[in-house]
């Protein structure tokens, strides 16, 4: 298939999540909490579409992110490029039909990229315990976050395609 | 054979052949990429912003006619206040130009205020941004001065369309000249990552050994006219404790700074009327 509406519907669902993550980033600032809720939105395209599809839907959440967050443009691309290729790489081990696999994989997406963004943006802090005691808040906020918003999240997808009756099976497995 | 092995390492195929890509696109086509991103993200934000004001003007419709009457007359009554204020500013200034002229003095910069509502806050250990609802549409350019009430709120660091970016005081990356309050001495203010939950802290250096302040009598770090874009005497926030700093020969210190940096609102952007012209190289 050249075109997959797949792919537009999980972009715009992870448009959704970036944009509900930044309005309540900004109202949480004066208590000094922030949330990166950025591990589900990689999970779906890397389990379920065909590895052309995978890599635009990947490529275009990667640059939104980057052009709404204030890091290094690229930063995140290259981050969800890099996990996403993982992922692929042993999907045929997750199981896409549950939530189970899709919500530990979210965590672990999550969690590398907090200790990455954290690592490569504040190397000069690394031994201030200030930024260890940020790390850890943000760390838990994310996750604490993500335990109602992963669930959510992947049956929202899951919702999409069946609204836009769209095949939900994982494609394109590689032969073993 | 060829085939099987193609299909089992083509994420990571497609990954190198990414990353090689990357590196080699020119800096211009990257930044050209980040500019129409941004720009097709920036209706949502100024369509969120309008849904605020939307959503405050109702709340304040909810408001019964006794507290409306009352809140108008308190109104009123600042009104006057600072009727009176602005008389006494007018004249001010013009006995400062007066004596600025007597004195043959050069000229100040002047500016105009645009005031703009908050966006969105990115505030965090890594990055310290906020977003106003003014761009290009309003003339506002790179480096501009952004102030509130309590005094400096940061500088505009990107200007798209309908919307600008603006690095905080509180933010590692802004540094600009400074001094103490009745002391013309310059220092250097610098912001520091902010870590905990505390109000956000700033740092002052090369302050001269002779100045003292204490938690009793904290001294207040306010603009000087060598900050470039900031007008002097905006405040920064204050400082109650100096120590030598790591050179011995000059002090260092912790500025606090005003908590409601953390939940802006409203800002004003401060527009040079005469923008300077600095020569360039070009003959």
């Amino acid at each position: 298939m050249i075109f997959d509406l797949r792919a537009i519907l999980l972009f715009g669902s992870n448009v959704l999540l970036l944009y509900i993550t930044l309005i309540a980033n900004s109202a949480l600032s004066s208590w000094s909490i922030y949330m990166l809720l950025l591990g589900p939105m990689l999970v779906f395209p890397a389990l379920y579409l065909r590895h052309q599809h995978y890599f635009n839907c990947t490529l275009c959440t990667g640059l939104w992110c980057d052009a709404a967050l204030p890091s290094p443009f690229g930063l995140f691309t290259i981050l969800f490029l890099i996990s996403g290729a993982l992922i692929f790489q042993f999907r045929i081990r997750f199981r896409a039909n549950q939530n189970y696999h899709p919500i530990f994989l979210s965590h672990g997406i999550n969690f590398f990229f907090i200790l990455f963004v954290a690592i490569s943006m504040s190397t000069e802090y690394l031994l201030s315990v200030g930024f260890w005691l940020h790390f850890v808040v943000i760390t838990i906020t994310s996750h604490l976050t993500l335990l109602i918003v992963s669930p959510w999240f992947f049956n929202f997808e899951r919702m999409l395609f069946a609204l836009f009756r769209m095949d939900d099976e994982s494609e394109d497995y590689p032969n073993f | 054979m060829a085939n099987v092995r193609l299909d089992k390492i083509k994420p990571l195929v497609a990954l190198a052949a990414f990353l090689f890509a990357w590196w080699a696109i020119p800096t211009t086509v990257k930044s050209y990429l980040k500019v129409g991103f941004t720009e097709f993200q920036s209706p949502a934000w100024v369509a969120t912003s309008y849904l605020d004001d939307l959503e405050g003007f109702w709340a304040r419709r909810s408001h019964s006619k006794v507290e409306l009457i009352e809140a108008g007359r308190e109104v009123a009554r600042a009104k006057s206040h600072y009727q009176f204020r602005a008389q006494r500013t007018q004249s001010l200034e013009q006995e400062i130009l007066r004596l600025e002229t007597i004195l043959n003095l050069p000229s100040r910069r002047e500016f105009r205020y645009e005031v703009a509502r908050v966006v969105r806050r990115d505030l965090n250990f890594w990055w310290q941004h906020i977003i106003i609802r003014k761009g290009k549409d309003y003339n506002i350019p790179k480096g501009a001065a952004v102030v509130f009430a309590g005094g400096v709120v940061g500088r505009v660091i990107e200007v798209n369309a309908f919307t600008s970016r603006v690095e905080l005081v509180t933010s590692p990356n802004f540094r600009m000249a400074a001094n103490f309050e009745g002391d013309g001495r310059p220092v250097i203010y610098q912001g520091v990552a902010q870590s905990g939950f505390g109000n956000p802290i700033g740092s002052v250096r090369d302050v001269p050994k002779d100045t003292h302040a204490s938690t009793l009598t904290p001294l207040k770090l306010v603009s000087t006219h060598f900050g470039g874009a900031f007008p002097a005497g905006l405040v920064i926030g204050q400082v109650s404790w100096l120590e030598p700093g790591i050179t011995g020969i000059f002090q260092a210190g912790s500025v606090e700074l005003d908590s409601r940096l953390l939940s802006l609102h409203e800002v004003a952007v401060l527009i040079p009327l005469y923008p300077i012209n600095l020569p360039t190289d070009d003959l």
